[in-house]
């Protein structure tokens, strides 16, 4: 169904609302936060459906809602978020997407940026060779099944516990990195052996390793609490639970269809769910917990690998370098939370798809250090544009605390090394200021900076909305991709 | 269209691939995702290699494929193998019972296919030929 943007309503500013009177299986009403020329977009690739078919689902918590990074996904949009109660309501894997609890993560230090130049080079080439990237790499740390199953049950309190990293580490991670796991046979023995072999790799495609200067500080009080200064190196870590959380998702779809598709009236497939209460549905929580404790673990070990290698090249240790976790966020997970709802207070299945949580200041599940200045909310850029930090405010209320997660892409692969044909992408970025190392001269072309969109758009449009705020800018010094 | 091609969305890649009848749809949806993992496919009457049977009874043929497809993802990717030709035993709009050949991969796989997905999948008949399109997670 083709919809316009005149049936959208601007209900404050870069909030829109198509009320649920726009569409007769509609069961709540859809809101998108972005500006028109997002929205416009994101009518014309197809979201704007996707969120209204999100808006369809039985049981829904308030409206279906799209962050300001909103884009085209398979069933279920990027950006979107999704809340059903936790008593009675369902869950969709098409809500948390393949790559299980990809996310990011950020280490601020004290290294003055100079300082590091000096050696950008080293940590470029040490960080490609030492931290596995690309098809099909195996992990730092393969795992025998019963390491595995230990591996998922405790998240990074077993990387502390069985690599020696630092347990300081667990506050500043959502959820501490753990999630209850306790049923192994929610695991399929495939996904369990794509996973056993990963621990400890970087994956393909968009996910990358980046140094980054403390470019600007929007916030300075703020700045301080999350510990970045400016001048000072920073470092960013995107990936996920890679081919485990893609196997995870792929045989709970298989599961749900089988139980499920034939008696539900679903417009999209992919938007498949079961009860929370079924067996399907608790065995897929289980499955999800156990995945996301694999990605948060998985970039423990990418970080302690990357801070081995700047501790080598600046010959000094951790803690005289600085280098502290600022935090580590998922952007693909479902996770309940207690939240605001008619009458009082409601125990909810919030899933966030190409969405960050991004808790406001006194929020109890926040570290002491962050209980006043609220969550950081990492947004990266695109390979060569800059990323930015904001925070949780109390206005983001209205989207279960919830904010936007990057650029997304505007380019395909395809068109990307078409118009790349011919060009030294990495002379390109190093006349920019920025290191580029890769294993693969064909996927560097595929994320080039023009396959995304804008970030300061984005990042534009999520203050304009009130579901965050800016606090610093980083500028990229050296990527590392997959 | 030819028999099967690949063809790339804004985020991710996939397969399009037409049969007459569904033993030539299921075959070629594998000669399709050769061309995307490989480049090409090998010369399927000539090849030889270890037989691993594949049965699989769904509710209906895209259910049927992408559960094919994804074996077939598996097995270059885990077990680096590639399959070269299927024997169809049987093929309908919810089964399949094959005999898929399978030989060690002539190289890595071009792109690190991470799942098979169901997006905007349905296979559609005109004038006697089936035709679909697979998106692959990249």
């Amino acid at each position: 169904m083709s919809r316009a943007i005149e049936q959208f309503v601007e209900v404050a500013p870069c909030r829109w609302r198509l009320g649920k009177a726009a569409d007769r299986a509609m069961a709540a009403d859809a809101e998108v936060f972005a500006t028109r020329e997002i929205l416009r977009q994101a009518l014309d690739d197809g979201a704007i459906e996707q969120v209204v078919n999100v808006a369809c689902l039985p049981g829904l918590a308030g409206s279906s809602l799209a962050m300001p990074d909103i884009h085209h996904g398979y069933g279920f949009c990027i950006g979107g978020v999704a809340a059903f109660p936790a008593d009675g309501g369902i869950v969709l894997p098409g809500g948390v997407g393949y790559d299980i609890n990809c996310g990011v993560r950020l280490l601020a230090s004290s290294i003055p940026v100079e300082e590091f130049a000096a050696v950008a080079d080293a940590v470029g080439h040490a960080l490609l060779a030492r931290i596995p990237s690309g098809l099909n790499a195996r992990g730092l740390r393969p795992l025998n099944k019963k390491e595995f199953q230990r591996l998922v049950a405790g998240g990074v309190g077993e990387v502390a516990r069985r690599f020696g990293s630092d347990p300081g580490d667990m506050e500043f991670i959502e959820s501490g990195g753990c999630l209850p796991f306790d049923a192994p046979g929610a695991l399929g023995p495939r996904a369990c052996e794509r996973g056993a072999a990963q621990l400890g790799s970087l994956g393909s495609g968009n996910h990358f390793i980046e140094v980054q200067a403390v470019e600007e500080v929007f916030d300075p009080a703020i700045a301080r609490v999350f510990g970045l200064e400016p001048g000072r190196v920073a470092v960013m870590i995107h990936t996920g639970s890679r081919g485990f959380g893609h196997q995870v998702a792929s045989d709970y779809i298989e599961t749900f269809r089988r139980r499920n598709l034939a008696r539900l009236k679903l417009r999209d497939p992919q938007l498949v769910h079961a009860a929370i209460a079924s067996s399907e549905g608790r065995n897929y929580l289980q499955a999800l917990n156990a995945a996301s404790n694999f990605a948060w673990a998985n970039r423990q070990l990418i970080q302690e690998e990357a801070v081995a290698v700047l501790e080598e090249a600046l010959a000094m240790g951790r803690g005289q370098l600085g280098l502290r976790l600022v935090y580590d966020q998922a952007h693909n997970i479902a996770k309940f939370e207690r939240h605001a709802a008619a009458g009082g207070e409601a125990d909810l299945l919030v899933h966030r798809k190409g969405a960050t949580r991004a808790f406001a200041p006194g929020h109890p599940d926040l570290p002491e250090r962050y209980r006043s200045s609220g969550q950081p909310v990492i947004i990266p850029g695109s390979m060569g544009s800059s990323s930015f930090v904001l925070r949780g405010t109390a206005s983001s209320a209205g989207t279960f605390f919830s904010s936007a997660h990057g650029a997304g892409r505007r380019l395909s692969r395809h068109q990307a090394i078409k118009l790349s044909a011919g060009e030294d992408v990495s002379a390109r970025l190093r006349a920019k200021g920025v290191l580029v190392f890769s294993l693969s001269s064909q996927g560097l072309r595929e994320e080039i900076p023009e396959a995304y969109k804008d970030v300061d758009e984005v990042v534009a449009a999520t203050v304009a909305a009130g579901i965050s705020e800016k606090v610093a800018r980083l500028r990229p010094l050296l990527v590392v991709k997959g | 269209m030819r028999n099967y091609e690949t063809f790339s969305t804004t985020a991710d890649t996939g397969i399009r691939f037409r049969g007459r009848g569904h033993a030539e749809l299921y075959a070629n949806a594998l000669r399709g995702l050769n061309l995307l993992l490989f480049g090409r496919n090998p010369r399927l009457a000539k090849q030889k290699g270890t037989a691993i049977p594949f049965r699989f009874r769904g509710d209906g043929p895209e259910n049927v494929l992408v559960n094919l497809l994804a074996a077939a993802v598996a097995l270059a990717g885990q077990e680096g193998r590639q399959v070269t030709a299927a024997d169809i035993r049987r093929a309908d709009g919810r089964r399949l019972d094959a005999l898929l050949l399978t030989a060690p991969c002539p190289r890595l796989p071009r792109i690190d296919v991470k799942a098979v997905t169901y997006h905007d999948l349905r296979v559609r008949e005109k004038n006697g030929v089936l035709r679909a399109a697979v998106v692959l997670d990249v």
